[in-house]
């Protein structure tokens, strides 16, 4: 009679085996008390920064990528308890205080809050200061010299017939818009409908100029020659142009935006205390420059800039002389009917 | 009949195309280059880093246990179902739940991933590990079924269960010591098959996974968005032969002396 | 317990052949069912602002859909699926073809070998298909070091490479059915039409084919409905202008936070899966 009995545990043991690597799974995600979870653009951290700080203070770092911000925004809305720190640009902070997704940041915890470059503190976009400045940027025209010869000098480079089909613009709501906004002449604050039909039909002109949509994959085709005039962020042209020095950034003659990218504590997040002691430390000078001098963006700390590389503190592609600063703007913080009518916009913009 | 010759070249032709990029994939993961047209050297670097690399491990672990799990409860659920669809005699709504295990399959993914996202974020549950795994088994299930169901046919021609009961034995004996195994190897045929349709999985993993879920193929897509290294070339050639073991598996456990003799 | 076992496995009450489907059934309701009519509900739904969804119902969602500016989409994505569709028959019913009646022993083999490509997940394939199609790659490479082209050829990101990757894609799924059906068919009767004097093409045409229909009409609905939704082959190998029924679906969840309309999008796909299911169950009865 051993058989059948046998043959019974083998039925209890298949119906029982898959629950197995779930435990597995649970156990192994189960709330370590030393870690902080972080959620982070890629290419945005020097390789030495998240290990140094775990060195330093035995505190984990799980750390996530995303390459696009309106995917990381739907998949935190969609229910992510698990993040404690997350990366937001400063233009979508209004957005994620309204929809309560993050706490602000207790200023009193933070001792190295002070070494923030005046210009970033109490900003327009955050006037209480629930974040923390991380890094700064610019958006401009990235371009291959071998390929062209002349340097493009202005937004409307990228409406050129003479580049059909080798132009690529940043896959973002916020960036192909403002450029749009920018050379119409129409003012960020608009609610007019009017306008925004005309940044349309600009920018629906210029789609079959454009090769790809994409805030990250464009880099590869840089280099890979599938393009040759980019619509980029400052600093990930940079970490490329290190290995390719044919590429080259320029900041068109309208003018851009700058734009700050903010560190941001996740409502209920489960390890508070490590997490303001690492946003403490991304806000150390050495650590700051550090990551400054790996991913190439700015930093906004004014006590790092010593630290900083000196090849990129004179770069005034990286930190613009004080003229160009002046015409440097922060994204106008938009509301949610404006918001609403940007979205619909390019979402039309990508359908047409 | 002729040779077909005609026909044996025109597939080769075909089965050309479908290998060439990943003969191109082989070759290219020992290319001693960053960057991948250009042959500069053979090299076993890009296999080297990539073990090394711990978020490609980490995705790699994750789809492994994903698929485990996905493959056994689509497993179990399979053969339970196929069985009743099979060896009872006809039951009202029997044509239902035909249709409706078809429905996986012919499902496109993004509605079954948005769906299902839907549905969790809706009633509240985490996207955790669970739920990924259980939509997996969801998307596994037809292809158990199926498996299962074919062999349960072919065996009902061979009347082995009636016999064994006319010897005196309960359904359940019968069952356990004669169905069961004889069609072992379909069930385990069916799981393998799970185990690669949900190892390989991107669209619905892609919705439902929640944040800290990173699946083999999410890694990879982010991979392609984000920049690519050569260890991308490294990791698919392991992946195809991860494929090959399993068929490998599939031909030595579940293959049955008569399906030869079918035809 | 025995006895209990015993009774399930009888099948003598539909109870016990409703009980033994329970698990499947379960999972169906679960995963299937209920997201699929929790989406048509959020169908009717509005959306509020930043995505937050207003449970105020309305048809403005399907008005939307079939608002004049999204039909270039659905018919590209028309196009594109019934390409692929017909590529997919063309190419793979020789193929089909050969392995039911060439092939022999190495019929296994050659189905198996079939699926390898598919079962190496699919972005690798397409990662791959980069390589090979690219300003810099192979393909341009070689024809270059020939000195057949002077200037590198665009493959990429065009409908070129989205039709070859979604036939590579869906390439297996069309053949498996074939082949199903075509080893269906009775050898005798095609014997029987050589000894009435018919010609091999005659033969074929007035007697294979037709008895191999129902294996190309399950071929072509299993092919086309998924390619329907398919979003990932324009997403890495196509580009801004070939903008897919299923890209337009993924943003609306991804990042449009337009969860009401995305919605309404997918019940109209799944309007289309549902008269696919009709015409597969019509034909596999027959």
């Amino acid at each position: 009679m051993a058989e059948p009995i046998s043959r019974r545990s083998f039925l209890k043991a298949a119906i029982l085996a898959p629950l197995i690597p779930s435990l597995l799974a649970a156990c192994k995600r189960a709330d370590d008390q030393k870690v902080v979870n972080f959620f982070n653009w890629s290419n945005y951290i020097g390789k030495d920064t998240l290990p140094e700080f775990t060195k330093r203070t035995g505190v984990e770092v799980r750390y996530d990528l995303f390459a696009d911000e309106d995917e990381m925004f739907t998949k935190l809305r969609a229910g992510a308890r698990g993040y404690d720190l997350i990366v937001v640009g400063d233009y979508h902070i209004p957005r994620f205080r309204s929809l309560n997704l993050i706490e602000p940041i207790p200023a009193e915890s933070l001792k190295n809050l002070g070494n923030l470059s005046p210009r970033f503190r109490r900003p327009g976009y955050d006037p209480e200061e629930t974040t923390v400045p991380y890094l700064w940027g610019t958006t401009g025209i990235a371009y291959n010299k071998r390929k062209i010869k002349k340097a493009p000098t202005s937004w409307w480079d990228l409406w050129d017939p003479q580049y059909k089909d080798r132009v690529s613009m940043l896959d973002n709501v916020r960036d192909c818009i403002s450029v749009a906004m920018q050379l119409l002449k129409i003012p960020q604050t608009t609610r007019d409908p009017e306008d925004f039909k005309k940044i349309r039909e600009l920018l629906v002109k210029q789609k079959p100029l454009v090769k790809q949509y994409s805030s990250a994959s464009y880099l590869n085709s840089l280099v890979a020659g599938e393009i040759d005039l980019a619509m980029t962020w400052s600093g990930d042209l940079f970490q490329t142009a290190r290995e390719n020095p044919d590429l080259d950034y320029v900041i068109p003659k309208e003018g851009t935006y700058m734009w700050v990218d903010c560190l941001a504590m996740m409502r209920g997040a489960r390890h508070r205390a490590d997490t303001l002691r690492l946003i403490d430390y991304l806000l150390e000078p050495s650590v700051a420059a550090g990551i400054a001098n790996s991913v190439r963006y700015a930093t906004p700390n004014q006590a790092a800039q010593p630290e900083v590389d000196l090849v990129l503190r004179k770069d005034p592609r990286v930190y613009p002389t004080p003229a160009l600063m002046k015409q440097l703007q922060l994204h106008h913080v938009l509301d949610s009917e404006q918001s609403e009518l940007w979205s619909q916009t390019w979402a039309d913009v990508k359908v047409a | 009949m002729r040779k077909g010759r005609g026909f044996a070249v025109y597939c080769a032709g075909l089965f050309s195309f479908l290998y060439l990029p990943l003969a191109v994939m082989f070759v290219f993961s020992f290319n001693d280059a960053r960057r991948n047209v250009v042959w500069r050297g053979f090299t076993l670097k890009w296999y080297k880093s990539l073990f090394q690399n711990a978020e490609m491990m980490d995705a790699m672990l994750t789809s492994l246990e994903l698929a485990l799990a996905a493959a056994a409860i689509a497993a179990v659920i399979g053969m339970l179902a196929s069985y009743a669809m099979v060896k009872h005699k006809a039951f009202r709504g029997r044509g239902a739940y035909d249709s409706l295990l078809n429905v996986p399959l012919m499902m496109p993914e993004v509605a079954l991933g948005v769906g299902i996202l839907t549905f969790l974020v809706r009633a509240g549950y985490e996207l955790d590990f669970t739920a990924l795994a259980f939509s997996h088994a969801l998307i596994c299930l037809p292809y158990t079924v199926a498996a299962v169901r074919a062999r349960l046919i072919s065996l009902q021609e061979s009347s082995l269960e009636d016999a064994a009961m006319d010897l005196g034995a309960t359904e359940w004996q019968a069952f356990v010591k004669v169905t069961l195994p004889l069609a072992m190897p379909a069930i385990i045929s069916g799981a393998l098959l799970s185990f690669t349709v949900s190892f390989q999985d991107f669209v619905t993993s892609f919705f439902v996974a929640g944040i800290g879920i990173v699946t083999m193929p999410i890694k990879i897509y982010s991979m392609i968005k984000f920049g690519v290294t050569p260890e991308i070339n490294a990791l698919s050639v392991c992946l195809l032969l991860a494929t090959f073991l399993l068929i490998g598996l599939n031909a030595a456990f579940a293959v049955r002396p008569d399906e030869a003799s079918r035809h | 317990m025995n006895r209990a076992l015993s009774w399930l496995l009888s099948g003598r009450r539909p109870l016990a052949s409703h009980l033994l489907l329970a698990p499947a059934s379960l999972w169906l309701i679960c995963f299937l069912v209920i997201p699929a009519a929790g989406l048509i509900v959020t169908s009717f739904a509005k959306n509020g602002p930043y995505g937050v969804v207003i449970w105020e119902f309305g048809f403005q969602n399907y008005a939307r859909a079939f608002d004049p500016k999204y039909l270039p989409v659905l018919f590209r994505t028309l196009g594109f699926a019934g390409a692929t569709t017909a590529l997919c028959l063309i190419l793979g019913y020789p193929l089909a073809y050969f392995l039911t009646f060439y092939a022999g022993r190495w019929r296994n083999a050659l189905l198996v070998g079939l699926m390898v490509p598919f079962w190496s997940s699919c972005l690798v394939a397409y990662y791959s298909w980069m390589i090979v199609l690219g300003k810099e790659g192979l393909i341009n490479a070689t024809l270059m070091r020939l000195g057949v082209l002077s200037e590198p050829i665009g493959f990429l990101y065009t409908p070129f490479a989205i039709l070859l990757g979604l036939v590579y894609f869906y390439l297996p799924f069309t053949v498996l059915p074939l082949y199903a059906s075509l080893d269906k068919v009775p050898r005798s009767v095609i014997e029987a039409a050589y000894d009435l004097g018919a010609g091999r093409w005659t033969a074929f045409w007035k007697v294979t084919l037709p008895l191999s229909l129902p294996g190309v009409v399950a071929g072509c609905v299993l092919t086309f409905i998924p390619c329907l939704g398919d979003f990932l082959t324009v997403e890495i190998l196509g580009g801004p202008r070939y903008y897919l029924l299923g890209n337009l679906i993924s943003n609306q969840f991804m990042m449009a936070q337009d969860w009401p309309f995305g919605s309404a999008l997918t019940a109209l796909l799944l309007a289309g899966l549902v008269g696919g299911l009709w015409l597969y169950q019509r034909w596999e009865k027959a």
